[in-house]
């Protein structure tokens, strides 16, 4: 391939951008070590010849009293994920090969969600659901943030591969509606399916504005516990917090790239 | 795009039996989620103790010195972290898309990491780094003798650096994806006809940009409007932005659900202003699309 000899300045691009991968990664390399480093500085207060233990108690401590969090948050995903898979597939279906009238506002009020603020429809949903906080309201705001990416999976890999076409084949040669699902679009939706939960697992064990207040007693949404750490507990817990909710989104993260990079041209 | 159906699939579809009934699930949950609670959100945001109707709570956002700070703050702290995290993000994104190098998938994924870390994490990782002991301040100590930084997490550069860090994710894949569809063989023209590389960046290949930096723009905008958990964690004084300032009214004793929903409301119209204006402005891009999925 050509190289971009037109660029504004190569040394001005490759410095920005190893300058930004270094600002994003330091500081969560920091936060991993950190979590088995017994010491309010990071190891860097220690005096000369001191010497550095490093421990797990931190995250055993963590697993005692938030365990139950984690899997909560855990739970919460795939109930999301379930809801998530049965609501938005069939309906980006129907908006991909059979559009009516309104299907252009279905698609538009689905993704209108991404543009706001996520502590505006908290409060809009207790406003409407009060005796409902707890894992339901908390389901109800994760769905609304994470239903627009599991749409947007299954109506572009619809649009990209011509299921249509496939369909219509199918149809001629006598498949009723239920086998043409099952046997063609179903298969042909399946990496979609699951990028599309994969990325509904991210922003669900992420979230925060639209998880903390629907939450109610314990436990609660992982996230909460990572604000109870960080506003009372010490510098190792913290880290410690930090690193089990890493523990459960890098892998989602990598297996998104994974999964996607077919798809993605060569370059 | 929708209009991208296959005329004909459509025209047999038609003689199909309806299977429209398919999206009344989603539709369901759109309207019982997002429809509902709006409403009810704006009969909130209007009730008066003796149960009639006031506009008090909107009045208060002006009258109330802390809140009116909160609301101007919170605008041009997302202005601010807007043009800063497009502009910076440009390098990045041009990085991905033009040159092919071992190990770029890596990079990716570096710069896609903080995509769903929640605001409280950014908070804890700007303390980590700029905090009073923090990483920079003690690291430079030990080296020059100077604790660099030492607090700054706590005022204004710390909270600007917080937003930066969760916009670089959605910044970089939004330009991405833009610059992914721009036609550079007119900037080699350009170079052809004896334009010089700067004035081919800045005369061809940016004004082609235009469409996409804006609605970067817009989604970096938007997500900082929204966001409050950094300066929830770093506590600056002295600083508060609207969404933190709903947070606190919800929580408070007593709950000023009222307040909390007046204020849910005006963020909410800003939000949808900037959004469909910036559609407005710049009609047809396809950019939505990518647009969607650099906010997960």
């Amino acid at each position: 391939m050509q190289q971009s000899w037109h660029a504004p300045d190569r040394l001005l691009v490759g410095s920005v951008s190893i300058g930004l991968a270094g600002l994003v990664l330091l500081p969560i390399v920091l936060v991993v070590l950190g979590a088995f480093v017994p010491t309010d500085r990071l190891g860097l207060g220690l005096e000369a010849g001191e010497p550095l233990v490093a421990n797990a108690e931190a995250l055993r401590y963590l697993w005692r009293n938030y365990g139950e969090w984690l899997l909560f948050s855990g739970r919460v995903a795939l109930i999301t994920i379930g809801i998530a898979l049965v609501t938005a597939v069939p309906a980006g279906y129907v908006l991909v090969q059979r559009p009516f009238f309104g299907s252009r506002l279905l698609e538009e009020l689905v993704l209108l969600p991404l543009s706001l603020p996520g502590i505006a429809v908290s409060i809009a949903l207790l406003a409407a659901y009060p005796s409902e906080r707890g894992l339901t309201l908390v389901v109800a705001g994760h769905l609304l943030y994470t239903l627009p990416f599991m749409l947007r999976v299954v109506t572009a890999s619809l649009r990209t591969r011509d299921v249509a076409e496939l369909e219509a084949a199918a149809r001629t040669l006598g498949a009723s509606f239920g086998q043409r699902m099952l046997w063609i679009v179903l298969p042909q939706l399946r990496q979609a399916l699951v990028v599309g939960a994969l990325l509904v697992f991210a922003v669900s064990w992420g979230e925060f504005n639209v998880s903390y207040l629907l939450n109610s007693g314990h436990p609660q949404t992982f996230p909460a516990a990572l604000y109870n750490t960080y506003a009372n507990e010490s510098l190792q817990r913290s880290c410690a917090a930090t690193a089990l909710f890493l523990l459960g989104l890098v892998p989602a993260l990598l297996a998104i790239q994974w999964f996607e990079s077919p798809d993605r041209t060569v370059r | 795009m929708t209009s991208s159906a296959l005329p004909a699939v459509r025209v047999r579809g038609a003689s199909l039996p309806s299977s429209r009934w398919l999206c009344s699930p989603l539709s369901v949950i759109l309207l019982a989620l997002l429809v509902w609670p709006g409403m009810r959100l704006i009969a909130e945001s209007m009730a008066s103790d003796d149960g009639g109707w006031t506009l008090a709570h909107y009045q208060d956002l002006w009258r109330l010195s802390r809140l009116r700070f909160a609301l101007i703050a919170s605008i041009l702290l997302s202005i601010a972290v807007a043009i800063l995290s497009t502009g910076l993000c440009l390098a990045p994104a041009w990085l991905l898309v033009r040159r092919s190098f071992r190990g770029k998938r890596v990079l990716r994924a570096i710069y896609t990491l903080p995509l769903s870390f929640a605001g409280v994490i950014v908070g804890f990782l700007v303390a980590l780094m700029l905090g009073r002991v923090g990483f920079v301040p003690i690291l430079s100590e030990r080296l020059t003798g100077i604790p660099w930084l030492s607090g700054a997490a706590y005022g204004f550069a710390g909270v600007l650096i917080g937003y930066l860090y969760f916009e670089i994710p959605r910044a970089t894949l939004t330009l991405e994806a833009a610059l992914e569809r721009v036609d550079f063989r007119l900037a080699d023209v350009a170079r052809s006809l004896g334009a010089s590389r700067l004035q081919a960046f800045f005369w061809v290949v940016l004004p082609s940009l235009a469409p996409a930096l804006l609605s970067t723009a817009a989604v970096t905008f938007s997500v900082s409007l929204g966001s409050f958990g950094v300066v929830l964690i770093l506590d600056a004084r002295s600083f508060s932005v609207l969404p933190l300032e709903i947070f606190m009214a919800y929580l408070a004793f007593p709950s000023d659900r009222p307040a909390a929903a007046a204020m849910s409301v005006t963020l909410l119209a800003i939000a949808l202003l900037i959004n469909y204006g910036c559609r407005l402005a710049f009609e047809g891009g396809g950019n939505r699309g990518a647009a969607v999925m650099a906010r997960a």
